[in-house]
């Protein structure tokens, strides 16, 4: 059986489809904005990579921001529930989830069973998430995906306010104006980010083992300083930022599944 | 009437206060202004019409020349309701000073809305004791020599006597309302509009179509539904907001919502002989409350308790955006949730709220704990 999980978040769209809800068959990562023709072209990219057609496919779930807008779903499940199945599929012991997105911030916490118990978003604002980081990268005329290298050669990390994107912006201007090189401002941007999330961890509490979800998880700098900031090791996978796909192509083979078995 | 038909004469009502007020001056009457846990059997008796003020979901643009950004919206909208002329006719607003946005409306009204003077009152911290009750009577006897100075009506102990009833009255309709609204079909949007609906009719008027409601649901089916909640907050009357409770499934099994169950919650003791003292010894009982001080926040086992009586098995905290009252309260009822077994999540809502989405994830999520 194959079942195809579509996660649209509001700045990619990602698509998982799965056989027997056991391997991976294909996916898909495609920039785009929510609303866009992106969540098209994660499926028509992701079918074409593993050669099946949507016919082939048992069940469709979306799930992400623009869930309702993805006609072809059999179901639609919350992003905070795909992210517990695909964390807890990738990582068995896993008991904290951290899901940064280019919006939002979440914090899952699992059961033994590693169903969703309980969870914390961050409020209306872009401090804390993907948004700030993209932000801050274009202030320093980086690309997201230099940051964690710059980071790396920091040597003494700048303090930058976590409390608001618009402050940290002005604060990043005047660390710059000061003559605080661009490695210890992002290393400072990436504490920024850490403290704002760890402080919504420890809303729902801290309980190991802890892995990082979502497109945010793949900076390296944001890791560390959330592993300084909560103490703990924080486990990542390769397959993070497809976590909600991968959960939610779970979710539509576990409820075929129960339909065939009953 | 079938029960649909009620709803949605309460809907309407609901959602169209300012036809009320019009109605009401039209008649004739006169209108009082009233908010937290205002002494409206006094109001009443004295041949005036109290109507809630909640603010509403407006843009904020003129009430912000006088408060601060981080100020609760719903004091904002008041305001800004005052000035942009919405309140227009009404007699008097009385506000008790129950938290720090509360204290600080009048002297900004006072200036800002000339036409609808301000009759300020407070109530004391600790309202048991007898010192506690004398305060009180002596806040209540401000307002009604406030009230007489301004509209000419005058007081009287028979006519308070005849109010306490018709609140009494009022008050068991709305508890047994909730309590059927628990057991049978009624959405969140209709559990809503009954509420939000007392605060613009005369409680004699509310009571008998309250009364006739109850009796057409308990012939219609019972609810089924998995999910079942208490909600708490300052409101929970966003038309949005309860469109998801539908969307999701969720049920609203109780609340303790200010302007809804926790206005219904105490009644005058009708043996006290004296009237006012009667009035006085409801507010000195009332408990269990944000906006009331409880050293001991004994609101928190009153939620968890409330919440396992009505068979829910999750609370959704509305948390009014920069409430400090209900803020401080949060962390003991999340703790407590927790140690019962209750699900729990904490949505923050304000009177600007154009975008739900967010809302809408934390209440799906939700629903998927169940
Ligand atoms: S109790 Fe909260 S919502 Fe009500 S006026 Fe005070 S601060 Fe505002």
């Amino acid at each position: 059986m194959y079942t195809l999980g579509v996660d649209i978040g509001s700045t990619t769209a990602k698509a998982v489809i799965l056989e027997n809800g056991e391997r991976i068959v294909a996916s898909s990562i495609i920039i785009a904005t929510v609303g866009t023709s992106g969540v098209q072209n994660a499926v028509t990219e992701v079918l074409d990579k593993s050669g099946l057609r949507m016919e082939d496919m048992t069940a469709v779930v979306a799930t992400g921001y623009g869930r309702q807008t993805y006609e072809q779903a059999d179901y639609q499940i919350s992003e905070l529930s795909c992210h517990a199945i695909g964390a807890h599929f990738v990582f068995p012991d896993v008991h904290t989830v951290i899901d940064i997105g280019g919006q939002d911030a979440k914090v899952l916490s699992l059961n033994e069973r590693g169903q969703l118990a309980n969870f914390a978003m961050n409020d209306k604002c872009a401090a804390g998430t993907g948004r700030f980081l993209d932000v801050m990268a274009s202030i320093l005329n980086l690309k997201i995906s230099d940051l964690e290298k710059e980071a790396a050669k920091a040597t003494e990390p700048a303090q930058i306010s976590s409390t608001c994107t618009v402050f940290a912006e002005s604060e990043v201007i005047s660390q710059l104006a000061n003559g605080v090189k661009i490695p210890d401002v992002v290393a400072g941007i990436c504490s920024s980010v850490a403290s704002r999330v760890a402080s919504l961890v420890r809303r729902v509490g801290v309980q190991e083992k802890v892995c990082m979800t979502g497109g945010v998880a793949q900076n390296g700098g944001v890791r560390l300083a959330l592993e300084k900031e909560l103490g703990v090791p924080i486990l990542y996978d390769d397959k993070a930022q497809l976590m909600g796909a991968l959960g939610a192509s779970l979710y539509a083979f576990n409820k075929e599944n129960k339909k065939n078995n009953t | 009437m079938t029960s649909k038909e009620i709803f949605a004469k309460l809907h309407e009502v609901a959602f169209n206060p300012k036809q009320q007020l019009n109605q009401y001056l039209a008649d004739g009457k006169k209108v009082v202004l009233v908010t937290y846990y205002t002494p409206n059997e006094i109001i009443h008796s004295m041949g005036l019409v109290p109507m809630g003020v909640w603010g509403a979901d407006i843009q904020l643009n003129q009430s912000k020349k006088y408060f601060p950004a981080f100020i609760c919206s719903i004091m904002q909208s008041i305001l800004e309701l005052g000035i942009n002329g919405t309140y227009k006719g009404a007699s008097a607003l009385v506000v008790p000073s129950l938290c720090d946005s509360l204290k600080c409306i009048g002297q900004n009204w006072k200036y800002a809305v000339k036409d609808i003077p301000f009759i300020p009152m407070s109530y004391p911290q600790n309202r048991k004791p007898d010192y506690g009750k004398r305060f009180t009577k002596a806040g209540y006897e401000r307002v009604i020599s406030d009230l007489e100075a301004i509209t000419g009506a005058h007081f009287s102990d028979d006519n308070l006597r005849v109010s306490n009833h018709i609140y009494n009255e009022h008050n068991a309709v709305m508890r047994e309302f909730a309590e059927v609204a628990s057991e049978y079909e009624v959405s969140a949007q209709e559990r809503s509009d009954v509420f939000k609906s007392a605060w613009f009719m005369l409680p004699e008027e509310h009571t008998t179509l309250v009364k006739e409601l109850i009796e057409r649901l308990k012939e219609g089916p019972k609810d089924s539904r998995k999910v079942r909640v208490l909600v708490s907050g300052i409101l929970a009357d966003a038309p949005q907001l309860l469109e998801l409770f539908e969307k999701y499934g969720i049920k609203v099994a109780f609340d303790d919502v200010c302007d809804e169950s926790r206005q219904y919650k105490k009644d005058v003791p009708e043996t006290i002989q004296n009237p006012m003292d009667g009035l006085v010894e409801k507010f000195c009982s009332m408990d269990d409350d944000t906006l009331l001080y409880d050293a001991d926040k004994k609101r928190v086992d009153y939620i968890v308790t409330e919440a396992q009586k009505h068979h829910a098995e999750g609370v959704i905290v509305l948390m009014t955006k920069f409430c400090d009252p209900e803020e401080f309260d949060y962390v003991p009822i999340k703790r407590a949730c927790e140690k019962a077994g209750l699900h729990q999540v904490n949505i923050e809502v304000d009177r600007q709220m154009v975008n739900y989405e967010q809302a809408a994830t934390q209440l799906e999520a939700f629903s998927e704990l169940f």
